[in-house]
């Protein structure tokens, strides 16, 4: 409860900063609110799971780990805007504000025990996000990459509603608990549930952009600018799977056989569409998309198979994934801004990345390090976020699956080894990048966080 | 005994890579020595360790053990990883062989001259995690260092190596990462049907572990589990089991490499550097069938046996295919590659054939190949250091011009194709008997595989009366002033290795008595 309260109210107060002549106060606020929100969210971590809001909120140990890993994104995603110091056109206050409030959202998605909540808090995360893809106004790109990003929410939106509502006419609650009820009493459900659940999983899918349903990524994500690329493949995804979680665990554990064949089919369809479409890019950050595509592969795999693991392997794969993704989309920003000088055209693909090892070291091992992580490499998180969700397929006896999986991470490496190959082995005239001291040490602690649960994952793992 | 002699072996060129990485850009001797000094303590560590090992148990030896990971998993009971080292017949003469192919590659890598740093940290990385594949008990530390050592080996070929190095090396990297991915399946599978009898009792859970020696013994498996060694359970059709020893096979075989999983080698061996050619060559390719001696057989004896007929047919295809393959070579580093195909199939076949000749056979042909192939190498290596080409076709008579070089390269060549006396000799001449000895195999497979030999005899005779004898002559005649004979360094590296090759062929049974007992051990399952 407390997260959203303080998310709510500061965020509040850091738009009225925003009134201020002077915005240079608005980025440590930010950072301050969130760490704030951090520490209020771990408050209750030794307490019994509970209910609040009138029970339509639950909170748990699971809850406050996604909670957890989500506001600790926003937190390093945030420190790498640099206030938008080098952007005239920007209007800091109004970002960072929304950034909060779709935090609200994220949380609300996370923690959610009454559809309703599901829905209200998608779409808080839903609109704060249509607004910053399309916030480099100037850019036709953006633009395009906003309205196209809410034209297919709003569908998929409208087919989720229905979907409740469907669950809400065969059920007579928006209750998880009451749905599991009526689930485990009624032996041959009707077809109406089956319709509904099959219609809000398509709608969230689309969030988490499961193929099919994944045609807008690519283009929303290369058309927004890259900071918010980062947020929407980290915040939004990880929100995304932690309430596909709750739903499936929560209310449809029971009737697990009807859906998990057609959730297996979209994980295959999904792993099979991301990795295969990320060899062919030529653009770095289109490349990113893809990734980000096969990882919800990877992150549904855990799902269909849905056992005991699944839980743990999701917390932990979303934290790598989440670390991994903001260290290289980091590093593409300084890059980009340095080669966008000589030609614009050539500044987010693999070729901007040529000679970084040369001039910039500690930028390219950041670069390196996450993409072994992204790419499953032992001694880094990524191999560990993997390996829990390959085990708990294998718990459930998902074999076929599993050598698809397998198979894909070995596609995987060949495109993330792309961008290593550029910084490495490729002459290029990128001279030094200057970094700021406090961008330094983000890059730094990712790094770090990512080479630390490589070595030690059951200092996480323990936790949850 | 020395505490934690094991874990000194295999870590302390961590420290050297680490300090190297420190150093500023402008100390280039000083990285070579860094390099050179802590190459030079590994091979004196490896011998303290063959000073301390017995020949008289077939136990591992100076075992270190210590929790390293332990999770929890929920249902699935409690995984443990740990950190367990150890040595015994099997590894010691991979270990003592590794310590000096790693050594003469570091002075043989005093040619590298661009990004020296770089090359040498990342050099020593590779040294210890080699080591570590061999010393390795654990399943999970294994395969750590069993993947990590793709890092620095792509790197050093794709930094350092010829025009085509990005497709060598990310060729190199996919095909052997496949084989690891393959592995890692096999190891979810263990991992959850094996457990840990002693921590379960204190634990009161079921606490499954990853420790090598555990897996070995059929009474730790779970009864219903998926590789449960009763073999009653099937996937798609197949004995769970069988499956995942291919699967384990196919994995090591891409590394050894056995025919048709061998494309990647001798790109990468064009392609990579003198130094980078030798290890892959010398060490790398051995840690393929060391993993089949130390995984893949013990663990699963009942598939190996069933399998043996085919696993052996597959050894002579490579014996026969890699020394046709040698034959039709004009470029001489792709026709040693293929010869190493072709003597590599020996150890197959020496495996496959489980009777005590044919491992011992196969363990002394690992050692003796990794000696013979690091030579040749480094012996292509002169040649092209001083002329930048090394086809066969655009050279005569290169002894007039070479007669030192001349001579080391005869008695390599003749080492290699199994002259008595040598050390080449004895390995092909074991895992022969083993085959011909063997009641699993038909004589004629084994027959067959002999062709290698004479195979071996014609390519390397064909090439050496080719380059050496004749009218001296070169494609390129501007090349002939640079003909010079070898250096003083080079005599280093190579005389060395030569004696060596020729006292493991006349001392043969020094080499036999570190590896018999545990052999012998091993095949005491097989009965």
């Amino acid at each position: 409860m407390l997260p959203i309260v303080l998310l709510s109210i500061l965020g509040l107060v850091v738009l009225f900063l925003g009134f201020q002549k002077s915005k240079n106060l608005l980025l440590p606020a930010t950072l301050l609110v969130l760490a704030i929100v951090l520490v209020a969210n771990f408050l209750h971590w030794n307490d019994m799971p509970s209910l609040y809001f009138k029970n339509m909120l639950f909170e748990n140990k699971f809850t406050m780990a996604f909670s957890g890993i989500v506001i600790f994104s926003a937190f390093l995603i945030v420190a790498l805007t640099r206030g938008f110091v080098d952007d005239e056109s920007a209007q800091p206050a109004e970002y960072y504000t929304l950034m909060l409030f779709s935090l609200v959202g994220a949380v609300m998605m996370i923690g959610f025990e009454n559809l309703i909540m599901l829905f209200v808090g998608i779409e808080i995360l839903s609109v704060s996000m249509f607004i910053l893809t399309g916030s480099d106004k100037k850019n036709l790109r953006s633009n395009e990459a906003a309205l196209k990003y809410f034209l297919m929410g709003a569908f998929a939106t409208g087919i989720m509603l229905f979907g409740m509502a469907l669950l809400y006419g065969a059920t007579g609650s928006f209750n998880l608990t009451a749905i599991k009820g009526y689930v485990m009493a009624n032996n041959a459900p009707s077809a109406m549930l089956y319709v509904g659940l099959l219609m809000l999983l398509i709608g969230m899918l689309f969030k988490v952009s499961a193929a099919p349903f994944h045609f807008w990524t690519p283009d929303v994500y290369d058309g927004a600018p890259t900071i918010f690329t980062t947020y929407m493949s980290t915040i939004v995804k990880t929100a995304g799977f932690a309430a596909i979680y709750r739903l499936l665990s929560g209310s449809f554990s029971g009737i697990y056989s009807f859906w998990w064949m057609t959730l297996a089919v979209i994980t295959v369809l999904t792993l099979l569409a991301g990795n295969i479409t990320a060899v062919y890019q030529t653009s770095f950050k289109r490349m990113m998309a893809y990734s980000s595509i096969s990882h919800a592969g990877y992150l549904l795999l855990s799902l269909t198979a849905l056992t005991n693991q699944s839980q743990s392997a999701i917390v932990f794969y979303s934290l790598a994934y989440s670390i991994a993704t903001i260290s290289a989309f980091g590093v593409l920003m300084l890059v980009a801004k340095e080669t966008g000088v000589h030609s614009y055209e050539n500044a987010e693909r693999f070729e901007a990345f040529n000679g970084l090892g040369k001039k910039n070291p500690l930028l390219a091992f950041v670069l390196t390090v996450s993409m072994l992580s992204l790419a499953g490499i032992p001694l880094t998180a990524g191999f560990w976020g993997k390996f829990f969700v390959f085990s708990s397929a294998a718990d459930r006896g998902l074999t076929w699956m599993l050598v698809i999986a397998i198979l894909m991470s070995t596609v995987g490496i060949y495109y993330y080894f792309k961008a290593i190959i550029a910084a490495y082995m490729r002459e290029g005239e990128l001279s030094a990048i200057k970094v700021s001291p406090f961008y330094r040490l983000i890059l730094i602690a990712t790094t770090i966080i990512t080479l630390v649960f490589g070595l030690m994952p059951d200092f996480l793992k323990g936790l949850v | 005994m020395i505490p934690h002699l094991l874990s000194f072996l295999t870590f302390h060129p961590l420290v050297g890579s680490v300090v190297i990485a420190l150093l500023p850009n402008s100390q280039k001797e000083a990285f070579k020595w860094i390099a050179v000094f802590f190459c030079a303590c590994q091979v004196v560590v490896s011998a303290v360790v063959y000073y301390f090992f017995s020949t008289q148990t077939a136990d591992f030896q100076m075992v270190e053990k210590a929790d390293w990971i332990t999770l929890s998993m929920g249902s699935l009971g409690t995984v443990s990883i740990d950190f367990i080292l150890g040595v015994d017949g099997i590894s010691l003469p991979l270990i003592m062989l590794s310590s000096v192919v790693m050594m003469v590659g570091v002075f043989s890598s005093f040619s590298i001259a661009k990004r020296e740093k770089a090359y040498y940290s990342l050099y020593l990385l590779l040294t210890t995690s080699i080591m570590g594949c061999f010393l390795a008990l654990d399943f999970f530390l294994f395969f750590l260092f069993f993947e990590f050592m793709l890092l620095p080996m792509y790197f050093l070929i794709g930094l350092w190596g010829g025009p085509r190095r990005e497709y060598a090396s990310i060729k190199f990297f996919l095909y052997t990462l496949v084989g690891s991915l393959l592995i890692l399946i096999v190891m979810i599978g263990l991992y959850i049907s094996v457990i840990d009898p002693y921590e379960s009792e204190l634990a009161k859970t079921m606490v499954h572990t990853f420790d090598l020696r555990l897996m070995t013994d059929g009474r730790n498996y779970l009864p219903d589990s998926i590789l449960t060694p009763s073999g009653e359970i099937t996937l798609l059709g197949v004995p769970s089991r069988m499956l995942a020893f291919w699967l384990l096979f196919i994995g090591f075989a891409i590394k050894l490499p056995i025919v048709p999983l061998h494309t990647w080698l001798p790109d990468a061996h064009v392609e990579a550097p003198t130094p980078v050619s030798v290890v892959l060559a010398g060490v790398l390719l051995k840690i393929g069938g060391y993993g089949l001696l130390r995984i893949a057989y013990p663990i699963f004896p009942d598939a190996a046996a069933e399998y043996a007929f085919t696993l052996a047919i597959l050894g002579v295809i490579s014996i026969v295919y890699g020394g046709f393959n040698a034959l039709a070579q004009n470029d001489l580093k792709k026709m040693i590659a293929y010869s190493s195909v072709s003597h590599m199939g020996f150890v197959v076949l020496g495996i496959a054939s489980l009777t005590a000749e044919g491992l011992n056979g196969a363990v002394y042909q690992m050692v003796s190949h990794g000696i013979l192939s690091s030579l040749l190498f480094l012996l292509v290596g002169v040649l092209y250091d001083r002329t930048h080409n090394r086809l066969i076709d655009n050279y005569r008579g290169l002894i007039s011009y070479m007669p030192l070089y001349t001579i080391i390269t005869g008695i390599t060549f003749f080492a290699s194709l199994g002259l008595p006396g040598f050390s080449g000799f004895i390995g092909e001449l074991f895992t022969l008997m083993g085959g011909f000895q063997s009641d699993r195999l038909p004589v004629w497979l084994t027959a067959l595989g002999t062709l290698g030999i004479i195979l071996a005899a014609a390519y390397f005779l064909w090439t050496f009366q080719r380059m050496f004898f004749g009218k001296p002559w070169a494609k390129n005649p501007t090349e002939l002033p640079f003909l010079s004979d070898l250096n003083r360094l080079e005599k280093w590296m190579l005389i060395p290795l030569v004696l060596m090759s020729f006292a493991l062929g006349i001392f043969p049974g020094w080499l036999f008595s570190l590896s018999d007992k545990t052999v012998s051990h091993l095949l005491k399952i097989f009965e």
